[in-house]
């Protein structure tokens, strides 16, 4: 991996402070905001909540609320100009996939940085995406991580 | 604070692997004991020893140590006898527990609890449930609805989705037994305590919404155990709050694997068996099995258009069961009169036999709790999905939840078996086998018998209906707490765990699980309703705010 700019970044967020804030050091790295991909993973519907009970919450309506979302973060942190992809299944698997399939050469995720019990329980999204991605990966730990 | 929440999960987690295990190696050191018997060597489902194992497990490490607790009699001031009354005779107090003699009536402190929070919140929030009812029909017809309001649905379909999980046996099956046992006078408790619960309604569905969190992709959670940890943080009880709110996650758990499921499997094969006569003979299994598939195709499964279609069908029925009620009161209309002078003679002036008044009171509150679930705090998660401009918008609807379930629905159960008389031993002595057996829903479907022959097929799918989409709400509600507690992993394994209990349901038809299912619905009052309680002022100034402009007219009708 070369110091230069990168022509394709890739960056999952989950909506965390911690990985929105990540967004910026990816811009960074990026030769400009464009080739900076966003992505996003939902995961599929689990609970038999009211709204997926009666049709409210599908698919479809939880796409058009993150993009929502996105928009407005990036409307609020002078991050315009970043992509913004929507995903569905296991996240791990989904942004590494995601990469190999547009050719980035960097992935670049906020890792939460948890330890003993909650690792266990929580899991991690960044592990996964470290064993499976075929270019560089760049872990940001936080300052706090346990 | 994210810390100590995750502190007393993982105590939690480690105190209930503890009391987890301990039963368990309990139960496979009795197998060996029974190993002598052939039972024992085939787990088959209808094998009388291995009920009996789990019969006797819930007796001992679930109902008897929560009962204690739950259901401690309280003394209380006999007026008539001029004394205080404890539920132990004090000349026996001292001997063994076996050997203890009961007076009077058993005062449950859980049922005090209910009574006394509804009663604070009806004054606290000066009448609400009177005052708001008109305003909550027309927020429910959608006179206020906007698309635009963040959040899931409509305020209609929230408040169907809520009735689908407490319309259910509770309705059929528990009036039954609480006219069976406490005679007609409880119905006029079961009245007054669904009157009341309209309060408690309205407050916990109002903080619902307060503390109801919106993840980005729309989807919104809430309920007591957001707003049990957040709302009592901000009043800078962040301790007892986080505290409340696991106490409450575990209790309604364990309140989705009793009343939300046991119970609706045990009481609507009650009811069916009296039809499908073939069920009774050690087949009772093979009804576990389909409900357990059908409730399990669609929580793990994901065939989310079956559950759509049952919580749909919930209110048709619900509609077509108060449709027979009438069509038997209207049979026998001159009986009316006297129904309303027995249940009111009784409500004041009870068999000393069923407990006096203060016995006939508790059957009667007891009931009520447990059919709409008001206090307990289970419909204030599903409320918190509805789209609101306001939060006591929301809480406004709630109450007309407890008016359906108990106002309207058990009433109609109740009356239809106090005119037909089944619940009188001395009318039909046969029929007190379903009475002292708390086979409530099959004293209902015998009472319609009566009437007209072909009720009790019409009464049986209303049944297993009303079970199936009460089992599906409960069992999302069980998720929930189950994800607060341990995680979004915890999911597949609670949703698994579900399906066992719909079908122990049908095979355990035993006392201690019944006791079991109404124990935790009840349970949950206890931090329910201190924490709200604990939050009320801040509801009431919402309300006084709220009102003054709803009465200004600053509303905006959307219809």
């Amino acid at each position: 991996m070369s110091w230069l700019p990168k022509q394709k970044v890739v960056i999952p967020v989950d909506f965390s402070d911690t990985s929105l804030a990540a967004i910026s050091t990816a811009v960074e790295m990026a030769a400009s905001p464009a080739d900076v991909h966003v992505v996003h993973v939902l995961v599929p519907l689990e609970g038999l909540s009211p709204g997926v009970v009666w049709g409210e919450v599908n698919d479809e309506s939880r796409e058009k609320a993150v993009r929502k979302s996105f928009a407005e973060y990036t409307a609020e942190n002078n991050l315009e100009g970043v992509q913004f992809i929507v995903q569905f299944g296991d996240p791990g698997f989904m942004i590494t996939e995601y990469a190999t399939d547009v050719g980035a050469d960097l992935i670049v995720i906020p890792s939460h940085g948890y330890g003993g019990f909650k690792r266990l329980v929580l899991g991690s999204v960044a592990e996964r995406v470290i064993r499976h991605a075929d270019c560089a990966v760049l872990v940001l730990r936080r300052s706090d991580a346990e | 604070m994210r810390k100590s929440c995750y502190g007393v999960v993982v105590a939690l987690a480690a105190v209930s692997f503890f009391v987890i295990s301990s039963p368990l190696a309990a139960q496979e050191a009795a197998v060996p004991s029974a190993a002598d018997s052939e039972a024992a060597e085939s787990p088959a489902a209808e094998s009388p020893a291995w009920i009996q194992a789990v019969d006797a497990f819930f007796a001992k490490y679930l109902v008897k140590p929560v009962a204690a607790v739950a259901f401690y009699p309280i003394p209380y001031y006999d007026f008539s006898a001029g004394a205080w009354r404890p539920s132990v005779d004090p000349a026996t107090a001292d001997l063994p527990e076996n050997q203890q003699k009961l007076i009077g009536t058993q005062l449950p402190v859980v049922v005090v609890w209910l009574v006394a929070g509804a009663t604070f919140f009806t004054f606290r929030m000066g009448f609400i449930n009177i005052r708001g009812f008109w305003h909550a029909i027309r927020v429910v017809k959608g006179d206020y609805d906007d698309p635009e309001d963040e959040g899931e649905v409509s305020h209609f379909q929230a408040l169907a989705s809520a009735l689908s999980a407490t319309v259910g046996l509770g309705n059929i099956g528990g009036v039954a037994i609480a006219v069976g046992t406490g005679g007609p006078g409880a119905l006029f408790w079961m009245l007054i305590a669904g009157v009341l619960g309209m309060s408690s309604k309205f407050v916990e569905c109002t903080l619902a919404q307060s503390y109801r969190h919106v993840d980005p992709d729309g989807q919104v959670s809430g309920g007591p155990m957001r707003y049990l940890a957040d709302g009592l943080r901000e009043m800078g009880l962040g301790v007892l709050g986080t505290f409340l709110a696991v106490l409450f996650s575990v209790f309604c758990v364990m309140a989705s694997f009793g009343g939300g499921c046991a119970f609706q499997v045990d009481q609507s094969l009650g009811a069916i068996k009296t039809q499908l006569t073939w069920l009774d003979d050690g087949h009772e299994y093979v009804y576990g099995l389909v409900m357990a598939a059908a409730v399990g195709v669609v929580i793990i499964g994901g065939i989310r258009r079956i559950a759509a279609t049952a919580e749909k069908i919930v209110p048709l029925m619900c509609g077509l069961y108060i449709l027979i009620a009438l069509y038997i009161l209207f049979a026998n209309y001159d009986r009316i009169p006297w129904a309303f002078e027995e249940i009111i003679r009784t409500a004041f002036n009870a068999d000393a036999a069923k407990g006096g008044v203060l016995g006939v009171l508790v059957i009667g509150f007891k009931r009520a709790a447990f059919s709409n679930e008001a206090g307990s705090g289970s419909a204030a998660i599903a409320h918190a999905a509805a789209k609101a401009e306001e939060p006591i918008r929301e809480g406004a609807a709630a109450p007309l939840g407890p008016v359906i379930d108990t106002v309207i629905v058990c009433m109609m159960t109740g009356l239809v078996i106090v005119i037909t008389q089944v619940y009188d031993p001395a009318k039909y002595p046969d029929l007190q086998e379903y009475v002292i057996g708390d086979k409530g829903a099959a004293l209902t479907s015998k009472a319609l018998e009566l009437q007209v022959s072909w009720f009790p097929y019409l009464l049986s799918v209303a049944v297993v209906l009303f079970a199936y989409s009460t089992m599906i709400s409960w069992s999302y509600y069980g998720e929930r707490c189950a994800t607060t507690l341990f995680g979004r992993r915890a999911s597949l394994p609670y949703k698994m765990l579900f399906l066992v209990f719909v079908f122990l349901g049908s095979i355990v038809s035993a006392k201690n699980v019944l006791d079991f299912s109404d124990l935790m619905i009840l349970t949950m009052a206890f931090p329910n309703v201190l924490g709200v309680a604990l939050l009320s002022g801040k509801v009431r100034r919402d309300l006084d705010d709220y009102w003054r402009r709803y009465k200004a007219g600053e509303f905006k009708v959307h219809k």
